[in-house]
């Protein structure tokens, strides 16, 4: 759009009209996010998709905010990468304020709820679902929601985009009630099966992800990794014109 | 010639007959009554540290802060009037944030310096203002290691391997001289620094101190940092026993 | 002439423009007694077919007379339900006492009509005692309309239980039995008959409501404050 202030002049001004985002761009698929017996974890995979194209194929989508937070994001990258200047600045803000206080994982949902909400309620909203993981005041795992409209949910599991369909069913069988008694080893093989799933039936994600874990020792996220999969069936489906 | 009043020094817009500019002198004693403050850059970091002199035995330590942070990466100790130094600090703060907004990566030292200086200089060139009563350490690691800047109520800024201001810097740079910064780390530097400050330090006139001491170097992931307790305790025994040894030299 | 740039390409295909309202679904509940108000919410949270979380709760105690029951858009609510609150601290901080409920109810409705135009999709219901102790229940449009009723539903399964409210609290269709009538502003049930009343109509919701379900929060208003209860629904 033109920076050019048209105020002055009437004529122009009704011709160059407030212009909002008009959907999402270069867009990344699900994140998944359970709780476990130490704390959080989250994947994503490393896609950035242009429509059906597979744009970028390295893209980190789980961003951690600072000592126990992770927050993760679908939906458009270019509006995920703002919001990770937002919270920079805002980390930046409190570290240099010192003043015993710091954003624990709590705050920073709110502070993106917020934000979200009011983009929305501006019509120029910031299109994405985010997840954000953690620790709650008391230390507990804190797992919640925030999407375009500012919608905010908590619960043991919660899965974005494509992964609320085919993932949640499967993550709600594994985890809930059982919070209290998943292993670190449990939830990786939780976590990996669902986004093997997603791999297998979401045509927009890819077979490179990132997993986060949130713990009372800190954020770690690994490296990228793929699952190893198995096509063999494919040869047997018939139908749908193929 | 006489360089005091003859009308010369009501405004920074005026110079004197002799080309100076009284009121940017004025500002330098304020700075030269405070406590003092000083930088070591050395091979792995900077250390910034300041003698901060006590008014009351009331004042909750750690309060008032003389050194405090700018970005992640930027450490700023001030000498001079607390009020200006803390509108310095505010303004180190906002062009930080600024360069991170436009650049999206951490502002360079030099930057930094650069853009202080212009900031402070601006106030010596109009009569609506007065110059800041202050002087500015800028502690940083950037993409080129360790840096140290110095600006001052002028607006002048140099680079520096070591500097001092306030009441001590005559017997502060003097000790600072002495040493190989070159080849030192930053752990060591604390205790330098330590030393230096207590050195400095003149028990006649004032009596109480808070020693303000932070650092920023590779142990600290190149990130702003106050020393912790054991790293003090440890650099004041450092400081204490040479100042003794020093003092039985002396008898 | 001039010639627009042309778009570009992900624009092309049709997206459907922007909403900034979403259906959260959920149902509330409210009876207002001699000396008691009762509300009740369920606590499921729902997007179309998916259940967001089963534990989203939606009815939040204001002080020691009032509680705010809201269904709807689950962001308006929550901004609804802040803004009430704050209001309600800024009044106890300018005046020394606690807002009474019938204050609570008018600044409410301005609130809500404030945004007359941008509504706040956000069904409430006001539970409390009124001035006299009584047992209130104030119902509100997403606007800002609203009366002082015996007893009220609202949510997704309203259409469900308000007709059984009808019924079983205001003895509408019964012959023989006294008539609550629209001007009466409380219901002469004794506690336990209405909290009988009112958890039947969330299992029978919850059986034909798939936007009701998981978990039954009550809270109970008497003089001597407000009680919070969970009870389980199903979950399918």
């Amino acid at each position: 759009m033109s920076s050019v202030n048209f105020k002055s002049t009437r004529a122009t001004q009704a011709a160059t009209p407030i212009t909002h985002s008009g959907g999402p761009v270069v867009t990344g698929t699900s994140v998944l996010g359970i709780k476990y017996k130490d704390g959080v974890m989250l994947a994503a995979d490393c896609l950035a998709s242009y429509g059906s194209l597979a744009r970028f194929r390295d893209v980190d989508r789980l961003q951690p905010v600072g000592e126990h937070t992770v927050v993760g994001a679908s939906g458009d990258i270019g509006d995920f990468q703002y919001v990770q200047d937002l919270l920079e600045k805002s980390m930046i803000h409190e570290f240099y304020t010192a003043d015993g206080h710091a954003l624990a994982t709590p705050h920073i949902y709110s502070y993106l709820s917020r934000l979200m909400y009011q983009r929305r309620s501006q019509m120029n909203p910031l299109w994405n679902s985010y997840l954000v993981g953690g620790l709650n005041d008391s230390g507990e795992p804190f797992l919640g929601y925030i999407d375009l409209i500012g919608t905010t949910y908590q619960s043991s599991t919660i899965a974005t985009g494509f992964g609320a369909y085919l993932a949640q069913p499967i993550l709600r069988k594994a985890v809930e009630g059982r919070e209290n008694e998943i292993t670190e080893e449990e939830a990786i093989k939780i976590i990996d099966d669902c986004m093997r799933v997603l791999f297998y039936r979401d045509a927009r994600s890819l077979n490179k992800f990132r997993r986060a874990k949130v713990t009372k020792e800190g954020v770690t996220v690994t490296e990228p990794y793929s699952l190893t999969t198995e096509w063999g069936f494919a040869e047997n489906i018939i139908g749908y014109g193929a | 010639m006489t360089s005091i009043g003859t009308g010369y020094d009501l405004s920074v817009s005026t110079y004197s007959p002799d080309g100076r500019l009284f009121q940017v002198e004025y500002a330098g004693k304020a700075v030269d009554n405070s406590g003092t403050a000083i930088g070591l850059r050395v091979k792995d970091g900077v250390v910034l540290a300041v003698e901060k002199l006590t008014q009351s035995k009331m004042l909750v330590p750690g309060s008032n802060l003389r050194i405090q942070a700018a970005d992640r990466h930027i450490g700023i100790a001030t000498s001079g009037l607390l009020a200006d130094t803390k509108h310095i600090v505010n303004r180190v703060r906002d062009e930080a944030r600024s360069y991170r907004d436009i650049y999206g990566i951490p502002i360079p030292a030099k930057v930094m310096a650069e853009r202080l200086g212009l900031y402070v200089q601006a106030y010596t060139s109009y009569s609506s203002v007065r110059p800041f009563g202050c002087s500015t350490l800028i502690g940083m690691v950037d993409e080129d290691g360790p840096q140290l800047y110095m600006v001052e109520p002028s607006g002048n800024f140099w680079g520096y391997h070591a500097c001092a201001v306030g009441k001590g810097k005559q017997v502060a740079r003097t000790e600072l001289e002495k040493l190989k910064l070159a080849d030192m780390t930053a752990r060591q530097a604390i205790k330098e620094a330590t030393r230096v400050i207590y050195t400095a330090h003149d028990e006649a006139k004032d009596k109480e101190f808070e020693l303000e001491l932070t650092w920023i170097s590779d142990e600290t992931n190149g990130r702003f940092e106050r020393v912790p307790k054991e790293l003090v305790a440890e650099a004041e025994a450092y400081a204490a026993e040479s100042l003794s040894a020093e003092m039985d030299d002396d008898e | 002439m001039h010639v627009r740039p042309s778009t570009h390409p992900t624009s092309q295909a049709k997206e459907a423009a922007f909403s900034p309202y979403e259906d959260h679904g959920g149902t509330n509940l409210a009876i207002a007694g001699p000396d008691y108000c009762l509300l009740a919410s369920d606590t499921r949270q729902s997007n179309g077919y998916n259940i967001n979380t089963r534990f989203a709760p939606k009815t939040f105690k204001l002080s020691n007379k009032s509680v705010l029951a809201t269904a709807g858009c689950q962001p308006d609510c929550a901004m609804v339900t802040t803004r009430v609150k704050q209001s309600m601290l800024t009044y106890k901080h300018n005046h020394n006492k606690e807002m009474s409920t019938s204050a609570i109810a008018q600044m409410l409705s301005i609130m809500l009509y404030q945004r007359r135009f941008f509504p706040y999709y956000d069904f409430n219901i006001l539970g409390g005692l009124d001035e006299d102790g009584k047992g209130c229940v104030y119902s509100y449009d997403a606007v800002g309309s609203y009366e002082r009723v015996p007893c009220s539903a609202f949510g997704s399964a309203s259409a469900l239980i308000q007709p059984f409210l009808d019924n079983q609290v205001r003895n509408k269709n019964q012959l023989g039995k006294p008539k609550v009538t629209e001007f009466e502003p409380v219901t002469p049930l004794p506690l336990a008959e209405a909290l009988r009343i009112c958890k039947d109509s969330f299992t029978s919701a919850t059986e034909r409501d798939i936007y009701t379900g998981d978990y039954l929060q009550i809270f109970i208003i008497t003089r001597e404050g407000v009680e919070e209860q969970i009870h389980e629904l199903k979950k399918d």
